[in-house]
């Protein structure tokens, strides 16, 4: 069955967003009318967006931390193939939201809400909201500690990346802002020269891929790593946001197969970014210093001795891209959402006239998160722990939604979850509630997670 | 800028973006909401274990931030 409005022939207004999308539409149509390669990469260059930035703006700022703080705990070893297994569950659950986006032509929340109704809609709405604030809070936290290691100061830094993140919208043209983002978005893969400049053992990265050795100790420390790494490739917000930029960029069931590939590519390119943010932070390990209280800047200033002023340097600006970027789409994904429960207008094609409550929303949140960072005295380091840590135990009630929706045949039609996708999601929901609750057990029974073997 | 439910779009402008969008991708057609669903009792078990899940691990979480902070 077809959404109600699908099975209507009444006649609809034609607004400014529907012309906006259609004109996008219209390049896609001419691009896939041709044939031969280079064809394909204009559809291709047409049709990528909401993966890769989703893929790119979820190596954010804690989870860039997070990746550093495993180089240096753990050097080359398990967490090098245990990063690239997470982006890969990160494919699994994201393609989803693609189909969903495409074949209903709404947002995550919006069908959540019409199909399972207002209360578990408010609960999946609020875990959003409070998941977003608290990253969107940590996206500034990198910034400020990033340029912090250029001397700028805290209130410069985050006044400069609201600059920026404002500048992103005022085209009021989601094709000009996805474009814009993913130009930011592509400065993830900075680590990669840095990783480069530290001369990590290619037979090392070679050993533990293949072997996923040396092993970490099981300890309340090694789970705390795993559960940061995990959350920093699988969180709501990003199924929000990619369904709901799916919908805004116009995509359709014609496109899913590219949609596929947009995914695929930006999961390739964030974990090449991961990874080489692991070898980056590596040599700390190999020099035996602490990394327990590190901060973006600190990271840097610690890799300068190694690596000299300008990988140092280019380090810290990674982390300032990385919050920035994740801001952008963070906020974004709130906005949206926001306007897919209230039914106001909500897309990036919107003028700011017509779309005062979906920009008010994206500013809002951006600037509040802001302007908590710029507290005197705040743990920002716990701040950041603990928000990779909530985002994990956020995850398993957001991917049965998920898993709910795209196998409701009314809504999804065809186009519903093959078998090994749904034992591929059931696979993903148990690593991570196991995850969760053995950082539970570590936490309140010491005794019980000693038992299992931890220490 | 051409404004919102623009009177004066010409019509064969508005042939070509009917023509362009699939009829649930129009911004009117998504005011009709999509009929709501009955929850079965499995799922609606599976939905409040995840919902306790979710309590009890924020207050574990919540509880880790007390003794840290002391």
């Amino acid at each position: 069955m077809k959404p109600v409005a699908a099975q209507n022939d009444e006649a609809v207004v034609i607004t400014h967003e529907d012309v906006d999308r259609a004109h996008d539409r219209v390049r896609v149509s001419e691009a896939r009318a041709q044939h031969g390669f280079s064809s394909r990469a204009r559809l291709l260059w047409l049709l990528a967006g909401p993966g890769v930035l989703v893929m790119l703006g979820e190596n954010d700022g804690p989870s860039m931390l997070s990746y550093a703080a495993t180089g240096a705990k753990f050097g080359i070893g398990f967490f090098i193939p245990f990063v690239a297994l997470t982006f890969c569950m990160a494919i699994v659950v994201q393609e989803m939201t693609v189909r969903l986006g495409a074949a209903t032509h709404r947002g995550h929340a919006e069908l959540i809400f019409d199909r399972f109704g207002p209360f578990w809609g408010w609960f999946s709405m609020i875990d959003l909201g409070i998941g977003n604030f608290l990253t969107l809070i940590t996206e500034f936290i990198a910034i400020r500690a990033g340029l912090g290691f250029f001397g700028v100061r805290p209130w410069v830094a985050i006044l400069s990346a609201l600059v920026i993140l404002y500048s992103a919208l005022m085209s009021h043209r989601y094709w000009t802002w996805e474009r814009i983002t993913l130009a930011a978005a592509a400065f993830n893969l900075v680590f990669i020269p840095v990783a480069l400049m530290t001369h990590p053992s290619w037979r090392s990265v070679g050993h533990a891929f293949i072997t996923w050795q040396p092993l970490p100790g099981f300890n309340k420390d090694t789970l705390l790593i795993v559960l940061a790494d995990i959350g920093a490739t699988v969180t709501p917000w990003m199924l929000f946001f990619q369904q709901s930029a799916t919908v805004d960029k116009g995509m359709t069931t014609k496109d899913i197969r590219f949609g596929r590939i947009d995914t695929v590519l930006g999961a390739a390119l964030a974990t090449a970014a991961a990874i080489a943010t692991i070898l980056a932070t590596a040599p700390l390990f190999a020099h035996q210093m602490t990394a327990d209280n590190f901060e973006a800047a600190q990271f840097a200033q610690a890799l300068q001795p190694l690596i000299g002023r300008f990988g140092a340097s280019l380090f810290a600006l990674g982390m300032v891209e990385a919050g920035i970027v994740a801001a952008i789409t963070i906020s974004a994904s709130s906005a949206y959402a926001f306007g897919e429960v209230t039914h106001k207008p909500h897309s990036l094609n919107l003028p700011m006239g017509e779309g005062k409550s979906f920009y008010a929303v994206l500013t809002l949140c951006a600037v509040a998160a802001a302007a908590i960072v710029l507290i005197p005295g705040l743990p920002l380091v716990y701040v950041v722990l603990v928000v990779n840590v909530v985002a994990v135990l956020a995850m398993p009630p957001a991917l049965v939604f998920l898993f709910m929706l795209v196998n409701d045949k009314e809504i999804m039609g065809a186009r519903v979850n093959p078998l090994w996708a749904n034992i591929l999601s059931a696979g993903v929901v148990f690593i991570l509630t196991a995850a969760g609750i053995l950082f539970g057990i570590s936490i309140i029974a010491p005794d019980l997670f000693a038992a299992l073997g931890g220490n | 800028m051409m404004k919102k439910e623009d009177p004066h779009l010409p019509a064969s402008d508005q042939t070509w973006v009917l023509s362009s969008l699939e009829h649930d991708q129009l911004v009117g057609a998504k005011k009709h909401h999509i009929p709501r669903r009955r929850l079965k009792s499995s799922e609606l078990l599976v939905l409040w274990a995840l919902r306790l899940y979710l309590l009890f691990m924020m207050a574990v979480v919540a509880y880790q931030v007390w003794t840290a902070a002391h």
